[in-house]
């Protein structure tokens, strides 16, 4: 160390003893000649430095000996010797390939030209104008490999991101969220009434760019929770250069997207539905009708009771979408500067976001703040500090079928035309049950007595130290903590008309803290020596999370209005509880290359948690991983080869268990009389360990013809020791245990491909897309036989992890005679009993292809058997070849640009997988209620003698044969391709912006979800498990936004 | 400089390095780890509450053991729709009704956890009683659960003697390899029962204890295993100590009806506990209770449940027996709901919470009495007459004489005993007749001992993972 810092000092001293001089210049793009700001000049080996201004004019003391260098994003590096002149000018080409393009990786950076590992890049400019409140719902389509599905389309709602499928069963599928080099807390911590994202908290303008790491050697770094892959969040940093102020505004419509989603009959239809059903009925069961003389009085008198007529002197009647919903109106501020010299940086900002829902009581208000800044102190010491605040509400209902308030179900699943909107005389709401199906009543009335909302605060705040022993050897340290608060309310005010529950009125909250804290130091090395390029890292980190929570409830109130739990008399909950967990890590890498031709890196980590037993919570995490850079070699370089290279990876990496204590034996304690009682709660398992993620990856970027760019990657990631909550024998006294049991391989190709079609002045074009396919399998379980059925779907070895599972659907009985007890126009089931291969079948089985095993005979392969049967005799059974994950997905994206004028637009795809419909079994039962329930178009044309055609059953009240039951019937093609994003933008000329003294002015109109091509009845872009159940849906926004520079 | 920074360095190091200790180390605060959780005695006795309150559960005698009993015996019927208990539809692929199976296994598990650790309690002198009856009490435990899985999952005993195959007997902790155990004979079963409650009857307290197993109902449980062996004498003496000894004695007649809403009446010898927050089926919305299925009077409750037309029958002849005030007819046109049902109104709710919220009761006193009738009239005692008489005067105050036959027994254990789920195991002992021709549900079958379908079956899931556990017979895998 001490002979460094010598060698260091003495370098310095003897830079500085020779003679300078003053040079200055100008920087011109090779382009359009025009001058580029902000260029960075250094005299080569030393570190001397300045930076162009506005004109491209740059000054600097350099000897006459020296070399500059000249570096700015978007351009190739240029090294000119100033060979004794005063005047240096250069013109610099823009880097096509983006070779030279830093990039945020684990624990630094890296040239894009030389990292070997598997990392997607989305930038700033691709989200910052798409009217989102969490850069998590824009990355829909926008890189290979990663999925980015939102729960729902309520404001504000959290976005599940799946990097190259699915790893685990019992622990989290999610990737580790970064921000800033910092593991930081994310996904939905509300308790459950809205959906929400703690992600929330980052305004998308204050994001520079996002980094998804994907094979081990980008992310294995990260040791024991990179198996899911790592979104890397940097936010902006200040520039420098004059202090700049942007100030940004939009406001924005929005209204459903997919117009297909459940659509309903007409009114006539419907009641023409509902006397089908009655009809039906009686006539297959003449009792019922007897006392009423006919069947037609028996059928008009259960319309009058269950679907009555309009009475337009007694009641006002509504468009219950009109009363429901509306055009959700959304504003969004924005004010930043940023700007610095070599001596400290700032950015800074604060941004207001304000959106209606389309749902009228769906509500949410955000203020973001941060500050980052940081100072250089001398020449070897930085020091910095970023904090980010952000303050939410939202107001809103929770998604789902039945849910408490969800208007999407009782939309679509509850309310008719018939249904009364209030009363004419006095103009009072009518309040009273209408459909017996449900508890509900008229929401309009109910949503006034009901408080459904959620706070969110959150704050980071990070340090950071950083001292340069030499221009090779930098030590950094930083410490930060990252405070969630959230507190989500519910209440059924006293005065809520429901029928059942809490008549007298019901409030709760519910609080949690999240409190994580991180201190990392990280010991930096870098040189080069001559031609060969060496660096290497070494750190530490630690990390604490605690959480504590709090709920409180209380029914029974007096005053009408009251909204407190202070005011209620009968206490309902109250408890708090809390957990702390710890992660000590070491970890560190080494890269070397030679000319920059070949590339070797290696990673190592070693995780330490609270998690597991104290014997097994020590765990090592490695990579090592290659580039060859083919097209630097003599013998294949080409002029059409801008750029060539292969990669490979291979490493590990793994996935904690969710269960924080789960390897302890516990005593779980309640309640027996009114006393306390306790009671062992698990099964210990010591042994318990991460899940291993083996990961490997070969890639081949390539640029060529100075326009064509495109990587093609493979992976491979095989999951063992996956962390599964076991069933073990029900003589232990429990169900199941969570075990390192099974493995899973997810494989698969990625395509990368952007066209820079046009490169002119005045004009751009560039369209790109992406493309990967994601082959899961589930390698196996506990045992090799053992299947789990997980609520639609069947874990079993060789199978899909999303692979459905329920009784399959063979459609209406057309045959005109009864089958195996399905009347004529009854749905079939296949009756789905498993037979081995080999195995003496007990009866006629009719496999698959249709061909009958006799009973007594041998089953010929392991199967199911296909005879259709009634509903009650089908058993659930693997849906062959039907599973939620899509066969291939990825997007498209079109930038063009035309002087001032630019347009993008960005489409995302899914293709090859199913949904899961389970609104069916309310809005399309086949009239097995018939409660003046809304009905789905589909079930138009049902089945009958005259239409003996119809691929819709018999519609008859009260048969348990049909679409009220679980079935493949649900399940749907889900294919899709959105319009994601749609943005025009226009810059206003310059003369008429420095008229106005501003630096930049610009306008844009933006719209996300403008079109989806589907033919799914349902919203299509769901959550991973692709069951609709009454979501929000996507919403289409359009929104206006202004910028301005000044 | 550099040695500013040497101090900087040694001193982050340090501090990181000390703080390490113990960073790593965290506990659970909603739970407790094992080895403190049955520290004291006090610890046991709340770990003895622990091992009762899944009996309480939907799943055991809040529903399915009641449903077990009385819906595949002939004194309930569903209203509308079939219960698979009724039809004894039920196979090894649906898992619901195994939770029975799983329920008992844990309280089993709660039980041996005790058994094992309480030895290690040191206590004074003066608190060994204490320590005994604890013990006591988890042994008696574990007999109960044996004695409910070998009459669910096993032939009747008297059938072949016990040869058919019963429970599998963990009578300690066991590991989850350790416990992929073969299932025992019935006979070994009713052998551990009986060894069971040989241990715990001297260490029992005699104390009434209401939510708790005391010596009584340790006694009570010898003499209904007995019955069902078909040791009349064992039976008889038992059941007789229980009557003549116990702090116990029959409700009068007066009083008898809004007994069932008193928690620990003076004939409960044996219930379980609970209340708003440990309600039966865990949610506080009784969706699961057998109580709410019998129970109309509530908006949308599914209430679904009705006594057969045969039950109601038995009354035909006995106006003034109390006991008929427990149907309660709802007139199409008069009544409260419109049903035209006769609803089952026994269960009226703890005093103080609504009418779903009932302590399950496992024993009762006038059971007591007719378990002595019975195994007295069985081997000849002189008193089998008046223990019946005492039963069913108590209802009926027409009754002076009653001749201890068995169908006289049979006809007060159903009138007494209707939703406390003993009926179908009542036939299946003696392999008695009856029919199951409800205009509800007209069903031609009616069970003998012999048929398999008498057992329940094993979940096919769980013998996926654990082939050693024998199907029983006539059911697929």
């Amino acid at each position: 160390m001490k002979k460094v810092l010598l060698f260091a000092l003495a370098a310095l001293i003897s830079t500085m003893a020779l003679a300078q001089s003053r040079v200055t210049g100008t920087v011109t793009a090779k382009e359009d000649g025009g001058p580029i700001p902000g260029v960075n000049v250094m005299v080569k080996g030393t570190r001397t430095g300045s930076f162009t201004d506005e004109n491209g004019k740059y000054s600097i003391n350099a000897p006459a000996n020296a070399t500059l260098v000249f570096t700015s994003v978007g351009y190739t590096t240029l090294e000119v010797p100033v060979n004794g002149r005063s005047v240096v000018n250069a013109v610099m080409a823009s880097d096509a390939i983006g070779l030279d393009e830093t990039i945020v990786v684990a624990y630094g950076t890296a040239k894009k030209g030389s990292y070997s590992g598997s990392a997607a890049v989305v930038k700033q400019d691709a989200i910052k104008d798409v009217p989102v409140v969490s850069f998590e719902q824009a990355l829909a389509g926008k890189a290979a490999g990663v999925q980015a599905m939102s729960y729902s389309g309520q404001p504000g709602s959290e976005v599940e991101i799946s990097v190259r499928g699915y790893g685990s069963f019992n622990a989290s599928n999610k990737p580790l969220y970064v921000i800033d080099g910092v593991p930081a807390t994310s996904g939905d911590w509300s308790t459950g009434n809205i959906s929400t994202s703690a992600m929330n908290f980052l305004n998308p303008s204050d994001i520079e760019s996002i980094t998804i790491l994907k094979d081990a050697a980008a992310a294995s770094l990260y040791g024991s929770r990179a198996s899911n892959g790592v979104v890397l969040i940097t936010t902006k940093k200040g520039k420098e250069g004059d202090l700049v102020s942007t100030f940004k505004a939009s406001v924005g419509v929005s209204y459903f997207s997919y117009k297909k989603n459940l659509e309903m009959v007409s009114d006539a239809q419907n009641e023409a539905l509902q006397r089908m059903s009655f009809r039906n009925y009686a006539e297959a069961n003449p009792s019922v009708w007897s006392s009423y003389g006919s069947v037609d009085a028996y059928v008009d008198n259960r319309i009058a009771k269950y679907y009555p007529a309009f009475d337009y002197d007694k009641y006002i009647y509504k468009d219950w979408e009109k009363a429901l919903f509306q055009r959700g109106i959304s504003q969004n501020y924005e004010y930043s500067i940023s700007g610095g010299s070599d001596k400290g940086k700032i950015y800074a900002s604060v941004a207001y976001t304000d959106q209606h829902g389309v749902v009228k009581i769906d509500y949410l208000q955000r203020f973001t703040a941060t500050v980052n800044g940081e100072a250089k102190l001398n020449n070897w010491f930085k020091l910095g500090g970023i904090m980010q605040y952000s303050w939410q509400y939202q107001d809103g209902h929770q998604d789902g079928w039945s849910s408490k308030d969800n208007p999407m179900f009782i939309w679509k699943a509850v309310l008719i035309d018939r249904w009364p909107y209030a009363y004419k005389e006095t103009g009072e709401l009518f309040e009273e049950r209408f459909s017996t199906r449900f508890n509900t009543i008229n929401p309009v009335g109910q949503y006034k007595h009901q408080i459904n909302d959620a706070k969110q605060n959150r704050t980071i705040l990070k340090g950071w130290a950083e001292v340069a022993f030499t221009d090779y050897l930098k030590l950094k340290t930083t410490l930060s903590s990252d405070w969630l608060y959230v507190h989500d309310k519910f209440g059924w005010l006293y005065g809520h008309p429901n029928f059942t529950a809490y008549g007298t009125g019901y409030a709760s909250d519910k609080h949690r803290n999240i409190n994580k804290v991180v201190s990392s130091t990280t010991l930096n090395f870098d040189k080069m020596f001559d031609v060969h390029h060496v660096s290497a890292m070494v750190g530490w980190e630690a990390e604490r999370e605690k959480f504590n929570g709090l709920r409180l409830g209380k029914t029974d109130f007096s005053y009408l209005g009251a909204t407190e739990s202070v005011m209620g008399t009968t206490f309902d909950e109250g408890y708090a509880w809390s957990h702390e967990e710890g992660l000590l890590s070491l970890f560190g890498s080494a890269s070397y290359d030679f000319d920059s031709k070949y590339y070797v890196t290696g990673t190592f980590r070693r995780d330490g948690s609270s998690r597991l037993a104290p014997d097994t919570r020590w765990g090592n995490f490695w990579s090592v991983s290659g580039t060859w850079r083919f097209s630097k070699e003599n013998f294949l370089e080409y002029p059409w080869m801008n750029d060539g290279k292969i990669r490979g990876s291979y490493g590990t990496s793994g996935t904690l268990p969710s269960d924080l204590f789960g390897y302890m034996s516990v005593y779980d304690y309640w309640q027996y009389g009114d006393e306390g009682a306790s009671y062992p709660g698990n099964i210990a398992n010591t042994d318990l360990t991460w899940e291993k993620n083996k990961n490997w990856n070969i890639g081949i970027d390539a640029t060529i013809f100075d326009r064509y760019n495109f990587t093609v990657e493979y992976f491979n990631r095989k999951t063992t020791d996956l962390l599964l909550d076991a069933s073990v024998a029900s003589t232990t006294g429990f169900s199941s245990t969570l075990m390192n049991k099974g493995s899973m391989v997810n494989r698969g190709w990625e395509i990368t491909a952007n066209v820079d079609i046009i490169k002119e002045k005045d004009m751009e074009l560039s369209v790109g897309a992406n493309w990967s396919r994601v082959h899961n399998e589930v390698l196996k379980l506990s045992t090799d036989d053992e299947a789990i059925n997980s609520g639609w779907f069947w874990w079993k070895k060789g199978y899909n992890f999303y692979q459905f599972y329920t009784r399959e659907y063979l459609g209406v009985n057309k045959s005109g005679e009864t089958i195996n007890g399905v009347k004529p126009g009854w749905p079939m089931y296949a009756e789905g009993s498993f037979y081995e291969k080999g195995e003496i079948v007990d009866q006629d089985v009719t496999l698959r292809d249709g061909t009958v095993v006799k009973e007594g005979s041998a089953m010929p392969y392991d199967g199911y058997n296909y005879a259709p049967a009634r509903r009650q005799n089908a058993s659930s059974m693997v849906i062959h070849g039907k599973r939620a994950m899509p066969k291939y997905f990825g997007g498209f994206n079109a930038n063009f640009r035309w002087k001032d004028l630019s347009f993008s637009m960005a489409w995302t795809y899914k293709v090859g997988h199913y949904l899961c419909n389970t609104t069916q079994d309310e809005v399309a039962n086949d009239g097995y209620r018939t409660f003046g329930q809304p009905i789905m178009k589909t079930q138009l044309n049902p089945w009958t003698t005259d239409n003996p055609d119809s691929d819709v059953p018999m519609r008859i009240y009260d048969n348990n044969q049909g679409g009220y039951y679980n079935s493949s019937r649900m399940i749907v093609r889900g294919d899709f391709a959105r319009l994601k994003n749609m943005t025009v933008s226009y810059n206003l000329p310059k003369n008429f912006v420095q008229k106005l003294s501003l630096r930049g002015a610009r306008v844009y109109l933006s719209g996300t979800n403008l079109i989806t091509i589907s033919k799914a009845e349902c919203e299509p872009e769901l959550q991973s498990d692709g069951v609709y159940n009454y979501g929000m849906p996507a919403l289409r926004t359009w929104s206006f936004g202004v910028e301005v520079t000044f | 400089m550099k040695k500013i920074l040497s101090i900087i360095l040694v001193a982050v190091l340090a501090i990181s390095l000390s703080n390490c200790k113990g960073f790593l180390d965290k506990e659970p605060t909603d739970a407790v780890v094992a080895e403190n959780a049955l520290a004291t005695l006090e610890d046991a006795g709340v770990a003895v509450n622990g091992m009762y309150t899944l009996l309480k559960y939907y799943t055991v005698f809040g529903n399915y053991m009641i449903q077990m009993g009385d819906m595949r015996g002939d004194l309930l019927v569903a209203s509308e729709g079939t219960y698979i208990t009724y039809s004894y539809d039920y196979d090894p692929s649906q898992n619901s009704y195994f939770t029975l199976w799983r329920n008992f296994y844990s309280t089993i598990t709660r039980a041996n956890a005790i058994i094992k650790n309480i030895d290690a309690l040191e206590v004074p002198a003066s608190e060994q009683d204490i320590k005994d009856d604890y013990l006591g009490q988890a042994y008696a435990v574990r007999a109960f659960c044996y004695f409910n899985l070998a009459r669910l999952y096993g032939r009747p005993y008297k059938f072949d003697s016990g040869a058919s195959l019963g429970a599998v007997l963990i009578t300690e902790p066991v590991s989850p390899s350790e416990a992929r155990l073969p299932r025992n004979t019935v006979a070994e079963t009713y052998t551990q029962i009986e060894k069971d409650l040989a241990t715990a009857l001297p260490l029992l307290s005699k104390s009434k204890n209401t939510g708790h197993f005391n010596y009584w109902a340790a006694k009570f449980l010898q003499a209904k295993v007995a019955l069902y062996k078909g040791d009349n004498e064992t039976a008889y003496s038992a059941a007789k100590e229980v009557i003549n000894n116990g702090p116990y004695s029959l409700i009068p007649r007066d009083k008898y009806l809004a007994s069932w809403a008193e928690v620990g009446n003076d004939e409960s010898i044996f219930e379980g506990l609970v209340n708003l927050q440990s309600a039966i089926d865990g949610d506080n919305g009784f969706g699961g209770s057998f109580y709410y299925s019998l129970w109309f009077g509530y908006d949308n409750t599914g209430a679904s449940v009705v006594p057969t037309k045969h039950w109601r029958d038995l009354f035909t002849l006995t106006p003034n027996d109390i006991r008929i005030n427990w149907i309660d007819y709802d007139d199409p046109v008069t009544g409260f709901k419109h049903t035209g049902e006769y609803w089952l109104r026994k269960f009226i709710g703890n005093t103080g919470f609504t009418a779903f919220l009932n302590n399950p009761r496992y024993m009762r006193l006038a059971e007591a009495y007719l378990i002595a009738a019975e195994a007295g009239m069985n081997s000849g005692k002189g008193d089998a007459a008046s223990l019946l008489l005492a039963v069913a005067q108590r209802a009926d105050p027409d009754v002076t004489s009653i001749a201890a036959t068995m169908e006289n027994i049979e006809i007060q254990r159903q009138k007494e005993l209707i939703g406390e789920g003993d009926r179908f195991f009542d036939l299946m002992r003696r392999n008695g007749t009856y029919t199951k021709n409800d205009p509800h549900n007209p069903f031609s079958t009616a069970l003998k001992w012999s048929d398999d379908r008498v057992m329940l079956p094993i979940s096919s899931d769980e013998r996926i993972i654990y082939p050693e556990l024998q199907q029983n017979p006539g059911y697929k895998n």
